[in-house]
This record gives C-alpha cells, structure tokens and sequence, in this order.
C-alpha cells in the first residue's frame, strides 16, 4: 500500500537557519507512528510543511497521495490536526472551538463529542481565555477525535496533560488504531511513544537519524545485565559486545550488545546465579545514544528556562 | 506580626518595570495631549481674532445645545483662552481618563491573566505592591500630562494661571479613573471586562455632564468630567472641584484595597458567567469566525460613528452663523457655493477617515490573528487561504461601508430636522456614497499589505491611514508638490455639494480597491504563514 506521509529530503529554512536540512519520513496507513526528537529538531516545521502551513525550499512531500501545498484544502478534509501549542479565541468558549475546528474540517459526531468531552473532564461552557495549556489541547483533542479522519496528525499533544488524562489520549490512539487510522504522533515523552507507537522515526537537527520499529532499533542496542553470582565469573571481559563493565552493591553489571547475549548467558550459567536483572533499552537510553552529550543541555534547559 | 508594609514589598522595583514597559505609551498619550491643546489654542487664536469674531463665536455656540453637549459649560467664551478651554477640554479630559484606565487595567488584571503577575508575587513581592504600583504609575502619567497641558496651553500664548488650572483640572479628572479602573479590575470577571466597565463609566460621566450643562443644572456636579470643568480655566478660576476629584480617588483606591483583599489573585469579585456549550449555527465558516471576532468592534465604532455624524450635523447650524461673514474662516473650508455644504463636506471627509481607520484596524485583525498562531488551526481545517483572509477582508469592507453610511445617514437626517427640508437627507446621504470606493482603497491596501509584506503589515497600513489624514485636513495649507496629494484616495473623491460627481475617479478608486484586494488574496495564497 501506498504510504500516507512520504518525505524524503526536505528542506526548510528561515533567513539563515535551516530549520529542515533534507529530513525523511514515511508513514505507512494504519500505523501509529512516533516523530521524536528534542526540542528544536524540526518536528512542528515539518509538521507545518505537511499540512502546506510553510512551503518546502527543497525536497519532496506526499501527503494523503496528493501535494501537501497545492491540494491543501481536500487533503485537510482526510486529516486531523491537534497543534502543539494550542492557542484558542479567548472570547470563544470551548465549546465554541470544538463545533468551529469540527465543522470548518467537514462536521462532527454529536454523540463523540459528548463522550470526549466526559472522558477529558472538559467543562466546554469556559471562555478560552480562562484555559490552562492542558485544557486548551484539550479543546483541540476533542475536537480532532471527534472528527471522521483517515489521518490524525498530534504534534507533541499531551505535554499540558496530567497522567489520567495522558492515560485517557493513549487508549484514544489505541483505539484509533483499531479502526485502522494512521496516527503521526510527535513526541520528546519517550515513554509515550514507546506505549504507542508501531514504528519511530528520530529526528536531529533537521535530519532523520534513526527510522523503524522499536525492535529493530533496540536490534542495534544494548542490553543492561545485572547479576549476582555464588563464584566469580571468568573471562566476561573478554567477550566482544561486552561494555562497561563494573561491580557495584556486591553485583556485576553490564551492557551488552543483543548478539553477544547468548555468549554472556553462556558464561553467567556455571557460575550459581543467584539473581539476574536484564531490561531492554529504553528511548532514553536510545535518545543518549544519538543525541550523545547534547542531551544534558538540550533536556535540562528549555525545563529550566521558564519566561 | 509581620511588619508594616510588608504588603508594599517590592512597589519600587514594580514601578520601575512598569514605567519602562510603558516608555513609548505613555510619551505618546502625553503627546497627543499636549498637542491637541497646543493646536486648539493656535488655531483659536487665529480665528477669533478680533473681538467682534469672538462675541459672534459665544453668542453662537453658548446658544447651541449640540456644542454645549460635546465640549462642556459655555463659560469664559469672551475671551479667547475661555474659548480654548471649553473647545478641547472634554476631548483631553476623555483622553485622559483613557490612558489612566489603560495604565491602571493593564498592569493590573490584564497582567494576572497573562500569568505574568503570578511570577512576580512569587517573588519577594506584597500583596498591594502589583496595584500600588500600576495606580502610582497612572498617577505619575496624569501628573505629566497637567504639565504637558499646562505647558502647551502657556507656550502658545494662554495666560499660565488659567493655563496651569486647565492641566490640574485634567490630570484630577485621569486620578479619579485611575481609581474607577482600581475598582473595576477588583470586581470585573476579566481583565476585559473590567475595561469594559470602566468604559460604561466614562460614557455615563460624559452623559450627565452633557444633560446637566445644556440644562445648566446640578447633574453636572454628578460626573467626574463635570468637575474636571466645573474649575472655569481662564475665567472663574476655582480650585475646589480638584478637591473633589482628589477625594473621589482616595475613596476609590481605598475601596479598591479593600476589595483586593476579598479577592482571588486571576479572578474578579463577580464570577465569570459560563458561555454557551456549543456555538451557533452562524459559525461554521471563515466568514462566521470573522464576524464573531469583530462584531463588538464593528457595533462600538457603529454607536461612535452615528454620534459623531449627528454633533456633526448638529454644528452645521453654528457654522453658518459664525462663519457666514468671517473670510478668514473661510479659508479653513473648501471652496464652496455655501459656507454650511463645504463644512459638511470636511464632516463626511472626516467620517470618510474613521471608516477608514477602522477598514485598516479590521483588516489587521487578520494579521493579528494569524500572528498569534490563531490562524493555524482554522487553516489546518478544510479552509482555505483566500476564504479565510476572504472573511475579514469582507467584514472590513461592509463593516466600514456601514460606517460611513450610518454617519451619513445620522448627518443628513439632522440637517433635514434643522432646516425642515426632507431632501436633505438624500442629498447628503448621496453625497456619502461618493466616499466609499476611497475607504474601500484603503481597506484594499491593508489586505495587500498583509498578504504581501506580513510584518511591516500594520506600521504601513496605519502610515497609509495618517497619510490621508494628514492630506485631507492640510494639503491646502502645506506648500508640498501636487502628486504628494494627489496620491492618496480623497483626493479623487469629489465633494458632491461642491463638485459635480465624477463618475470615472470613483469607478478607478474601485478598480484599484478590487485589484489592492486580489494581489493581498493571492499573495497570502502563496506565502508561508508568519508567526510573531
């Protein structure tokens, strides 16, 4: 089947700086597919790009099998959109927002609606203007998962929510899923991604350095191994794919390499393993990976940089 | 026990911050002002320069309701500075009040719902400090614009005793709002709201000003506005009516602390009331979303326009009896057939600029809009570009057309009252229609600018608006080169009670309207959306 979002060597930039330098993204239809990178990478340009918000300097782009640019206005009757900055009328009600956004994108279901609204704990009879962030992406939620689409695109669409409401998106987008809608899910939440999504593609600086599903990226991982052993265990430290390599709290702990586990169970099994600890990779750790010693300053200052 | 003031903590640093937040603000309040006092007082003297002028101007004007009911109490009239004060003094005074409610209401609740004073009392900062600072900062900008006034009006040759007293009596009249505001933001469910209020106020004090001094009666003594003038600049000369004003604030910052510390900090006294669940059927589209945007704008400027059109109206009758003989008046109007069709033709000229003001303000709202990201989610939906700066432009487009024909209408219909004659009325609300396709221009320019060049957008709409302005009221007094007026849209546009219609200058007016309006669509259609 024809991808629903293909993007190959996108360009975008603004004055000098270059926002999207050559970014790739395939999103194939019924996938839940997770746009991540830090702060800055070029997600929300790219995200705008699709939805012929900005126009592209260079590159290609499919949306829907048309033009993201020239066919705009059809392509945006297929698809959802929920911003990641949501700003709303603030003399509107939210309410008001959901039946605007819902119809001005081709109608809404009354009764999905309702029960959105319940889900998310909306009170719609507020003036925006007396929103918080969470409830303004609220509003917007509402009014996308409300709406018939065959793509839902959700830049960074729960960073303003509390963990039930979290919990209450991510059951939404599983069930979207179900219904076999595509879902371009852009996210720096790690865990939420992980939760969700079939496929990943990372992004940096406007490129793409990583696409595919999460085991094929934890293919190229490594694995934590904790162990507390009855004897010493011989000749560890010479096994390739074996790293860093410690003892600590009386255990042994290590990364290895997913070809090298076999070799290491191997080893570990003459030696009365009394208990053994080992967890996949997780986003983060392969966030470290990519991002290397960015990811202390990327992830610590925009927290810190409160206006 | 904390110690006395604690609740001040931090007032100076806030004052400090406010004042250089408003560095440009409040200089240009102080300005406009200032120079609308200094060129009242120039122009005044010019015209009424003997005495039989200035006993023609008070017998006319201290006989005429309309005046009386805009500027205030016709006293001091024989002599020229009297004059002066009664024709600008309720325009400063409103002016004022403006700007102190402004300054008060916008480092106040406007500065809590942006969450900006949250920040601040997080820090080492009393509870009253935020209003004691916004209300001294108000304060202070009052004071500046009683000098400035003072010094304007003594500058351009007014005695400076009456001179002085004139800018205490409008400074005192910006305290007493800047305590109506105090209050207001206390009690007003929003930030807007309580604008909205203190606006009711203003309105409602210039209205038992106006009944009590065209009755010369006590409901004068009732508004603020009433004691602001109640001081006679130039001719009684009484300093009590600024007592008054200065009590009637220190009443209302008490009750305003009083209330402050019965109140939420974010919330007003009066809760916001829930709005409707579900919007209307009106809207479904761009043009729906636009019309629910600027509808409260469109009706204020509505109820401005068709008040302005009848005290406009209302002062032709004066008009023909002060200037009927007086050449050098003359001089300020068009050539005419008639002394009262050339002063009528300046009126529809400037209800012609309003309209256009607000044509190049409602096509800005699309700007704006797009520039706070609001434009962004509509234009993710089913819309597309030239719908959705389609809707604006075409609110901007009726809303002012509306506009000038509601300031026609209201002039023709008090001109057809006065003179008995009910083909007034058609004649002069004929004549407006002539103006329309040079509103439309600039309405079209403002598109074309929004479209084309997003961020200088609205400095270069509103140079266009000050342009025409400028061209319309002095181009025959200023010795500048013909094209620098020919340039802008009135120049084209024939005074009907003067000129013979010219159809052709109208129909190119429109043309260019059309084509300002399609090189903005389609320049919008291809840019990328600019945020900020």
């Amino acid at each position: 089947m024809a991808p629903v979002i293909a993007v190959s060597g996108l360009v975008k930039t603004f004055g000098s700086s270059r926002a999207l330098d050559g970014l790739d993204l395939e999103v194939a239809p019924g996938e839940v597919h997770g746009f991540l990178g830090p702060n800055g990478a070029g997600k929300s340009t790219t995200i705008r790009v699709l939805l012929g918000l900005l126009r592209a300097d260079g590159g290609h782009a499919r949306l829907l099998g048309g033009d993201p640019w020239r066919d705009a206005v059809a392509l945006h009757r297929r698809l959802a959109y929920v911003p990641g900055d949501v700003t709303l009328w603030p003399g509107l009600t939210g309410g008001e927002a959901i039946d605007l956004l819902g119809r001005l994108q081709g109608g809404l279901d009354p009764a999905r609606r309702a029960e959105l609204l319940e889900r998310f704990d909306l009170d719609p009879r507020k003036r925006a203007r007396t929103y918080s962030k969470g409830n303004r992406q609220k509003v917007a939620l509402v009014a996308a998962l409300a709406s018939d689409a065959e793509l839902f695109v959700l830049d960074e669409p729960t960073s303003g929510l509390d963990p039930l409401m979290e919990a209450a998106f991510q059951d939404e987008v599983r069930a979207l899923r179900d219904q076999g809608r595509t879902v371009l899910l852009s996210s720096h939440v790690l865990a939420e991604a992980e939760h969700l999504c079939d496929r990943l593609t990372i992004v940096r600086h406007g490129r793409t350095v990583q696409s595919g599903t999460l085991a094929q990226m934890r293919h190229l991982t490594r694995t934590s191994v904790s162990v507390d052993t009855a004897r010493p265990v011989p000749g560890l430290a010479d096994l390739p794919g074996v790293h860093g390599l410690r003892t600590g709290d009386g255990r042994l702990h290590m990364d290895v390499d997913t070809s090298a586990l076999d070799d290491v169970v191997r080893q570990l099994a003459g030696s009365g393993v009394r208990s053994l600890v080992s967890a996949p990779p997780t986003l983060e750790e392969l966030f470290l990976r990519h991002y290397g010693d960015d990811v202390p300053a990327e992830a610590v200052t925009p927290a810190l940089a409160v206006r | 026990m904390r110690a006395p003031g604690t609740s001040l903590a931090g007032t100076g640093t806030l004052v400090r911050f406010a004042l250089r937040r408003d560095r440009v603000r409040l200089p240009v309040w102080i300005a406009v002002g200032a120079g609308l006092v200094a060129t009242q007082s120039v122009s005044s003297q010019a015209l009424y320069d003997s005495p039989q002028d200035l006993a023609a101007y008070a017998a006319s004007v201290g006989a005429n309701a309309a005046t009386i009911a805009l500027s205030g109490p016709p006293v001091g009239l024989d002599t020229v500075a009297g004059a002066v004060a009664f024709e600008i003094s309720s325009f400063v005074v409103v002016l004022t009040a403006l700007m102190a409610a402004s300054t008060t209401g916008r480092h106040t609740r406007a500065d809590e719902e942006a969450g900006r004073t949250e920040l601040v009392r997080a820090a080492r900062v009393g509870r009253h400090a935020p209003l004691t600072a916004a209300v001294l900062v108000s304060a202070a900008a009052c004071l500046a614009m009683a000098l400035a006034i003072g010094a304007a009006a003594t500058a351009t040759g007014l005695p400076a005793g009456g001179s002085s007293l004139l800018g205490a009596s409008v400074g005192a009249a910006g305290l007493v709002f800047t305590g109506v505001t105090a209050v207001a933001v206390q009690v007003g469910a929003s930030a807007r709201a309580a604008q909205g209020a203190v606006v009711t106020v203003l309105g409602a004090a210039f209205v038992l000003r106006a009944l009590g001094d065209v009755e010369g009666s006590w409901v004068s003594w009732t508004s603020p506005i009433g004691w602001a003038q109640a001081t006679h600049p130039y001719s009684g000369d009484r300093v009590l009516p600024l007592l008054l004003c200065l009590l009637a604030t220190a009443v209302l910052l008490g009750v305003a602390v009083a209330l402050l510390d019965r109140r939420d900090l974010g919330s007003g006294l009066l809760a916001a009331r829930p709005g409707p669940a579900s919007a209307p059927r009106s809207l479904r589209s761009p043009l729906g979303l636009a019309v629910r945007l600027q509808r409260g704008a469109l009706a204020g400027w509505t109820v401005g326009l068709a008040l302005l059109g009848l005290a406009l109206g209302g002062l032709a009758g004066s008009v023909e009896t002060l200037f009927g003989d007086n050449p050098e008046a003359r001089a300020f109007l068009p050539d005419a057939a008639s002394v009262v069709d050339a002063y009528l033709a300046t009126a529809l000229s400037m209800a012609a600029l309003l309209a256009g003001a607000y044509a190049a303000s409602s096509v800005l709202r699309a700007r704006a809009e797009e520039a706070a990201g609001r434009a962004e989610p509509v234009l993710a939906t089913a819309t597309g570009r030239v719908a959705w700066l389609a809707g604006h432009a075409t609110v901007a487009l009726a809303g002012a057309s509306l506009l000038l024909l509601v300031a026609g209408a209201a002039v023709g219909t008090v001109r057809a009252l006065a003179t008995g004659d009910s083909a007034e009325l058609g004649r002069l609300f004929g004549a407006t229609l002539a103006y329309l396709p040079a509103v439309w221009v600039l309405a079209g320019l403002a598109v074309a600018l929004s479209g084309l060049l997003p961020r200088p957008a609205a400095a270069l709409a509103w140079a266009a608006v000050a342009y025409v302005t400028v061209m319309a009221f002095f181009a025959g007094s200023l010795d500048w080169p013909g094209w620098v007026d020919d340039a802008s849209p009135l120049a084209w546009t024939p005074l009907v009670q003067v000129d013979d219609a010219a159809a052709v200058p109208l129909a190119v007016l429109t043309i260019l309207a059309a084509a300002l309006l399609g090189a903005g669509l389609a320049g919008f259609r291809r840019r990328d959306l600019v945020a900020g």
